[in-house]
């Protein structure tokens, strides 16, 4: 062999391999057709961007922990669709809460089954409910200070020392979904910090709903399958669903493609023009983002001026935040969002008035006033970051003379100082831990949220009083009207600018149907069908 | 121990032993100097009001210890081998390794043997065709591969091969509807050989194969260049002309005379390598969905769950102390005078 004719079959060798890989990679398919009907059953894919820990309720408290967990465990009381203003039956067929909001009764469905078709027991209910109150878990505090008891064999009572009347609304969190509490016993389930069982109901769920977990992987995905014993008149539609961990930009062409058929994480931005047959919900979701003043003199002399907080309620163009926020989203009038109870109306939210604001800072006496803005850098919420927000806000207040610093950090870190109350400026967003307006009286002087902004108990009298009433109220109406008035005291003279609710976009295959947009758990996996 | 190989090796795995401590006590100083609280990181923003429930999680994740204790705690726990619990998966370090490592390995190590055939052999082709056709475009390809970022290649790459001319499957490591093979090695190509799982073998394969041309991009630039110009030296050199000048086959100048010195420093490059495609596996994982190392250190820093960012420290840094020494090895192997020395 001549030294040329071996160049040739040497410079051969890379161009064959390289041929040959890319024919791996299409005999790897490209096809979709795994995720349609055929011989394996019908099988769903939802593409989301994982926050996950655990599929055990009584430690859940991520998105995606939560919509595992309501499609596998049933509830005592649920919520219809999107609707979280009444909270309706699930294993309990029927509730009442006591006049002084103190007892609730619940009658237990009989007929209800867990996956293995053993029945739904009031034993099971008690224990799952203390489980989760007594383990310590992060949603344990959903739980904090009521007993929970059986009356008889289809009873059970909630008692709370204070009125509870947020508790309905607080039952059909699936992180307080019933656990077959005789397989969980068997695999380590007990009612203290020493519970055992989160391996095993990570691997194999142990509830009444309409699917049970078929693998768990915490980073890639998870497999539920549909319950073959499930005991409720609507059956699971689909034989398989797969919910996997996938970037939003990734999951954009997923969907398009048709690799997928649920895409839960797309901004305002990238469903702009989305074509090709698909569906697109948008929804304002049911976070709000909030600029605070801080309040403790101690921290800044600026903003604990309450006229500097005028300037700053006035001076941001909350219309401004609203285009960056895309499509979806709205302005959150106070900081209660829109689709609770207690809400206040899109005509009370504030507007933007830059003489006024000006007006205010001239009233404060503050001159030149530099003020240091802090948020989480990399954090997004639906696809919305916070820096261009703080941007935007950072270039309205210059129009009106105050200079801020924007100052972004990991949100490890920028936690630390919001957390500690030590923020001059913060943005931030709240997420609901429930869908009741009660989980807002956090905002109150001297509580969570107010103090993480410098308001002490006792600073601001009226809005303390409002958020008392508030919290007393009983009946619908009642609570209403008084978490109204709370939060017109709070946008009034609080240290908090609500500003705005970005929106949740679910994009669907045409074919899907029973999509709805759920503030607690996304999205319920059993509500979803096919055309 | 007479034979100098095996004194060699020896003392190169006790070094290496010692710098794999190193590696746990710079990652854990490293880790607890980051500014923030990891129990604000993990508990939710109610339970953190709770001071019962932060001071269980203090005392169950061991955060109730000073500093010294519980890197004392760490390396005892080491030797036990026991990584820690993760704090955002409440799982075992190592369990959760288990399954994110072998992801990567299948990704870079299939990288990396594309990048070596291809890189290695582009360069022997662009030297011995210096100056002609073949050449000029194999020296824009490596320069394109060198210069394109990574992430940018693996979004356009998904883009185009999935999206538009759909010849590739898309994310994941098979089909979602697909049950993976039994575990064996956690390579799924291997594993399902090994269970005679064809359907999902073909799957795997398509899969690892857009990500892994992605990976191995840069690294075939980089060695494409190294090796062009170290066989373009040796190619100069009297004893190669001598060679030809006697008569011998191009082949046996090409491997006995020309390669085997000019793979000297493509060694090194190779192994340097490596350790820049487990960087870029961070970003291929992200766009392919990959669920490797890179996404569950991402996640890892994020949460600031120091037991798993210690493993993840470690394990990277195994990984490359491994490379060191395969390299090395692979030294005395290739040149003779290195055994000698």
């Amino acid at each position: 062999m001549t030294t040329r004719s071996w160049q040739v079959r040497a410079g051969l060798l890379p161009v064959v391999l390289t041929g040959a890989l890319a024919l791996a990679a299409c005999s790897g398919g490209g096809s979709s057709s795994s995720t349609q009907s055929g011989a394996a059953g019908k099988t769903l894919v939802i593409d989301t961007s994982f926050d996950l820990k655990t599929a055990d309720p009584g430690r859940t408290y991520e998105p995606t922990g939560l919509i595992v967990d309501k499609a596998t465990y049933d509830t005592l009381l649920t919520f219809e669709g999107s609707d979280v203003t009444k909270p309706v039956p699930s294993l309990a067929e029927s509730y009442e809460l006591s006049p002084d909001g103190k007892e609730l009764t619940l009658k237990l469905r009989q007929g209800a089954t867990f996956a293995d078709g053993s029945p739904v027991t009031a034993d099971d209910v008690v224990f799952s409910l203390t489980r989760v109150r007594d383990m310590k878990g992060t949603p344990s505090f959903l739980l904090d200070g009521v007993e929970v008891a059986k009356t008889d064999d289809t009873t059970i009572t909630l008692t709370s020392k204070t009125p509870n009347p947020a508790l309905p609304y607080i039952l059909p969190n699936p992180a307080l979904g019933i656990l077959n509490s005789k397989v969980a016993k068997e695999n380590g389930a007990t009612n203290d910090p020493n519970d055992k069982a989160e391996q095993y109901l990570n691997a194999s769920s142990a509830g009444s709903g309409p699917y049970t977990i078929e693998s768990f992987n915490v980073s890639s995905q998870v497999v539920l399958k549909a319950n073959a014993k499930y005991w409720g008149a609507k059956k699971p539609y689909y034989d398989k669903v797969v919910i996997r961990n996938v970037e939003s930009a990734t999951q954009k062409l997923n969907v398009q493609r048709g690799d997928s058929q649920v895409a839960l994480n797309l901004s305002g931005d990238q469903v702009t023009g989305i074509s090709g047959g698909l569906q697109v919900k948008r929804t304002a979701s049911a976070y709000v983002f909030f600029l605070l003043a801080n309040q403790d003199p101690g921290v800044s002399k600026v903003t604990s001026n309450p006229k500097f907080v005028e300037a700053l309620r006035k001076g941001i163009d909350y219309q401004g935040l609203l285009e960056l926020a895309g499509e979806g989203s709205t302005q959150a009038s106070g900081i209660i969002p829109s689709m609770f109870l207690g809400a206040l109306p899109a005509d009370q939210a504030a507007t933007r008035d830059v003489e006024g604001a000006k007006a205010a800072l001239a009233a404060s006496g503050v001159t030149d006033p530099k003020v240091t803005l802090e948020f989480p850098s990399e954090l997004t919420v639906n696809g919305l970051s916070f820096q261009p927000l703080a941007e935007r806000i950072q270039a309205n207040l210059k129009e009106v003379g105050i200079t801020v610093e924007l100052a972004p950090a990991p949100v490890t870190t920028a936690l630390d100082n919001y957390r500690n109350g030590k923020e001059e400026l913060g943005l931030w967003y709240w997420g609901p831990d429930f869908p009741d307006p009660s989980n807002y009286l956090s905002f109150a002087p001297g509580k969570l949220v107010g103090l993480r902004s410098g308001w002490k108990a006792g600073a601001d009298k009226d809005v303390e009083a409002a958020a008392d009433k508030a919290g007393a109220a009983v009946t619908d109406a009642d609570r209403r009207q008084a978490f109204t008035d709370f939060q017109q005291k709070l946008n009034a003279t609080g240290p908090f600018m609500p500003l705005i609710q970005p929106g949740q976009n679910i994009v669907t295959a045409a074919s899907v149907t029973g999509v709805d947009y759920h503030p607690v758990w996304t999205i319920n996996v059993a509500d979803l069908g096919a055309k | 121990m007479r034979s100098p190989l095996a004194r060699f090796l020896v003392r190169r795995i006790l070094t290496a032993l010692l710098l794999a401590v190193g590696i746990t006590l710079v990652t854990f100083v490293l880790t607890n100097l980051v500014p923030g609280d990891p129990v604000a990181a993990n508990l939710g923003q109610r339970a953190l009001g709770d001071p019962a429930i932060v001071a269980q999680w203090r005392a169950d994740h061991g955060l109730d210890r000073p500093l010294p204790q519980q890197y004392l705690a760490h390396l005892g726990g080491l030797l036990h081998g026991d990584l820690g619990t993760s704090q955002q998966s409440h799982r075992p370090v190592l369990d959760d390794l288990a399954q994110s490592v072998p992801a990567t390995l299948e990704l870079a190590g299939a990288a990396i043997v594309v990048s070596l055939i291809l890189g290695v052999g582009f360069g022997v082709v662009a030297a011995l065709r210096r100056d002609r056709f073949a050449d000029h475009v194999l020296r824009v390809l490596s320069l394109v591969g060198i210069s394109v970022p990574t992430f940018w290649l693996a979004l356009m790459a998904f883009y185009v091969f999935f999206f538009r001319l759909q010849i590739t499957p898309g994310s994941g490591r098979i089909d979602p509807g697909m049950t993976p093979p039994p575990q064996v090695t956690g390579l799924y190509t291997v594993d399902a050989l090994l269970s005679g799982r064809w359907e999902v073998f073909s799957s795997a394969v398509g899969h690892l194969a857009a990500p892994a041309l992605v990976l191995a991009l840069y690294t075939i630039g980089l060695l494409t260049r190294f090796t062009r110009s170290a066989v373009l030296e040796v190619l100069g050199q009297d004893y190669v002309r001598a060679a030809r000048a006697k008569g011998l086959p191009g082949r046996v100048v090409l491997f006995r005379y020309v390669l085997r010195p000019a793979l000297v420093p493509v060694i090194t490059v190779a192994g340097l390598a490596f350790g820049s495609l487990l960087s870029g596996t961070v970003l291929v994982e992200a766009v392919f969905a990959w669920p490797g190392v890179g996404q569950y250190a991402y996640k890892s820093a994020t949460t600031l769950d120091l037991p798993a960012v210690m493993g993840v420290g470690l394990v990277v840094g195994v990984v490359y102390l491994v490379i060191n020494l395969v390299v090395d090895v692979l030294y005395g192997v290739v040149d003779p005078r290195v055994r000698v020395s």
